[in-house]
């Protein structure tokens, strides 16, 4: 018997559990330290300044006053660039489901023809994911200049990215005995996907989708900041020309779609459930 | 009407399932097939519905080797072998009335049926193969709010659209309460004779077999121990296909 195993046995000395103990307690300390710095690092990246705060307290209510009582006489003129940020918000879904289900179906392990169209797939849903909507909008402006149309394909784009992530997980935890059940009694592909395949997924995949376009009126708001038409362009705009009881007009009217899209979405997805 | 004739199948990973298989079902017949587990029932089951492909052997439904046929004409043989599972593998979200009517849909392509629409045709005679399994009052009930019974029933009369020859049943009451189990037996025997359909069932519950079956076919490491009418299998015998390998 060594002598380490002998003192750790006779509860003398610093055996084998003291050092795991001590290595331990080491390695936790090493973490906090860590976490400490990449805290710190980031108040100094962000060149944070909280004292600002108490500082600029005085131009907040400044900006407050100003932007008091909202500017109510406008209210009809701010009905077409409402219009425009729900259509915005619409269209891109649209178009996102459209491409995105196509591209779901070959990036579902269960239901992939091909590991190519399995990776290839997965590949474009990666990249329209892993670019933004503000710059696939920038992007599009660029390409098809200013207005609606831009924000609205920017946000079918990202879509595509996000309904193309959530869509093939739903239907990798599909339950496949009814579709291997169906392939047996001799019903075509065709009818296997139609009557097996969609039944079971389609209300997830709804629910899916009004999530997206409940998150797409948001992004839209946004996007009008970078010339996308919109609620958002408007924004800009009065900002630009200190009209704020314009823009807290607006912002009640954002306030009252965010909240109006989020009650209505959780609404038809609590009835699809 | 189904032959199997010296079915051999060795899985990838070198596991022979059955060896040199021969069985004869005639139509109208109940055969019940016993079983340790691992000893090929399923296999036998997923053999003959070309799930799996066997390594050697042939399997006639009349004059139609299945082993031979792929594609299309596999699709239209699988028309006349309909199978039922533990579970009743029912689209839940879908009417019981649907779920029963997709069993016709390998007679029907039209456009209404590729779109999701049911055999418009069939629904008189859907309906009445869910009074056969005694569940008419639930047509347009949610599959998924079905109990075990009555959902392995609704799985029944889908079998039944399909209009078979031969019905596969793979432990269709394993999940099931004995009074239900018994049910579903009794369900099974009565269609066996009454629709002219050969009928092998796989079980674990050896009383079931005694009761219901007309021949019980014992099977150990993928081979035939005895396929005897039910009367004169020896207790023993079937006790001796449980036992583990050294006994």
């Amino acid at each position: 018997m060594s002598l380490d195993i002998a003192r750790s046995r006779s509860g003398h000395g610093f055996g084998s559990a003291g050092w795991r103990r001590a290595l331990g307690s080491a390695m936790h300390f090493s973490l906090a330290l860590l976490g400490l710095a990449v805290v710190i690092q980031a108040f100094i990246v962000v060149q944070a300044r909280p004292q600002d705060l108490v500082t600029g307290v005085h131009g907040m209510a400044d900006l407050i006053r100003r932007a008091m009582p909202p500017n109510f006489s406008a209210l009809p003129s701010t009905f077409w660039p409402t219009l425009q940020t729900i259509d915005i918000a619409l269209f891109g879904t649209l178009t996102g489901v459209i491409i995105a289900l196509p591209l779901a179906l070959l990036a579902a392990s269960n239901m992939t023809p091909s590991r190519f169209a399995y990776y290839g797939a997965r590949g474009i849903i990666g990249f329209t994911r892993a670019v933004p909507d503000l710059v696939w909008a920038l992007l599009f402006v660029t390409a098809v200049g200013l207005g609606p149309f831009p924000g609205a394909l920017a946000l079918g784009v990202h879509s595509v990215g996000m309904l193309g992530r959530l869509f093939p997980e739903t239907i990798e935890q599909m339950d496949m005995a009814p579709i291997h059940a169906l392939e047996l009694t001799g019903a075509r592909r065709i009818q296997v996907f139609s009557h097996g395949i969609i039944p079971s997924i389609l209300p997830s995949l709804l629910g899916i989708c009004l999530y997206r376009l409940d998150e797409n009126i948001r992004s839209s708001l946004v996007l009008g900041f970078v010339g996308a038409g919109g609620i958002g362009f408007q924004i800009l705009t009065a900002m630009n020309l200190f009209q704020y009881q314009d823009v807290s007009l607006l912002l009640i009217i954002i306030f009252v779609i965010v909240l109006s899209a989020e009650r209505v979405s959780a609404a038809l997805r609590e009835r699809l459930a | 009407m189904l032959r199997v004739r010296e079915l051999s199948l060795r899985y990838p990973n070198g596991k022979l399932a059955l060896s040199n298989f021969n069985l004869d079902i005639a139509a109208g017949e109940f055969v019940v097939v016993l079983g340790g587990n691992g000893s090929g029932k399923t296999t036998l089951l997923r053999s003959i519905t070309r799930t799996v492909m066997p390594s050697t052997g042939e399997i006639w439904l009349g004059d139609t080797n299945l082993c031979a046929l792929e594609g299309e004409k596999l699709r239209r043989a699988r028309l006349a072998l309909a199978m039922i599972w533990q579970h009743a593998s029912l689209v839940r979200r879908r009417s019981v009335l649907a779920n029963v009517a997709t069993g016709t849909l390998g007679r029907h392509y039209t456009l209404r049926t590729v779109f999701g629409g049911l055999p418009a045709s069939e629904l008189e005679a859907t309906l009445g193969h869910l009074a056969e399994v005694g569940l008419a009052h639930l047509a347009g009930q949610r599959a998924g709010t079905l109990s075990g019974g009555q959902a392995q029933r609704v799985a029944i009369a889908r079998a039944l659209a399909q209009r078979p020859r031969v019905l596969l049943a793979d432990e269709p009451v394993a999940s099931l309460d004995p009074e239900a189990a018994e049910e579903i037996m009794r369900l099974l025997q009565r269609l066996a004779r009454s629709e002219n359909i050969a009928v092998i069932c796989v079980l674990h519950q050896v009383e079931l077999a005694y009761a219901y079956a007309d021949r019980v076919v014992g099977i150990r490491d993928g081979q035939i121990v005895f396929d005897l009418p039910r009367d004169q299998v020896p207790r023993d015998a079937v006790h001796r296909l449980y036992l583990p390998e050294a006994a």
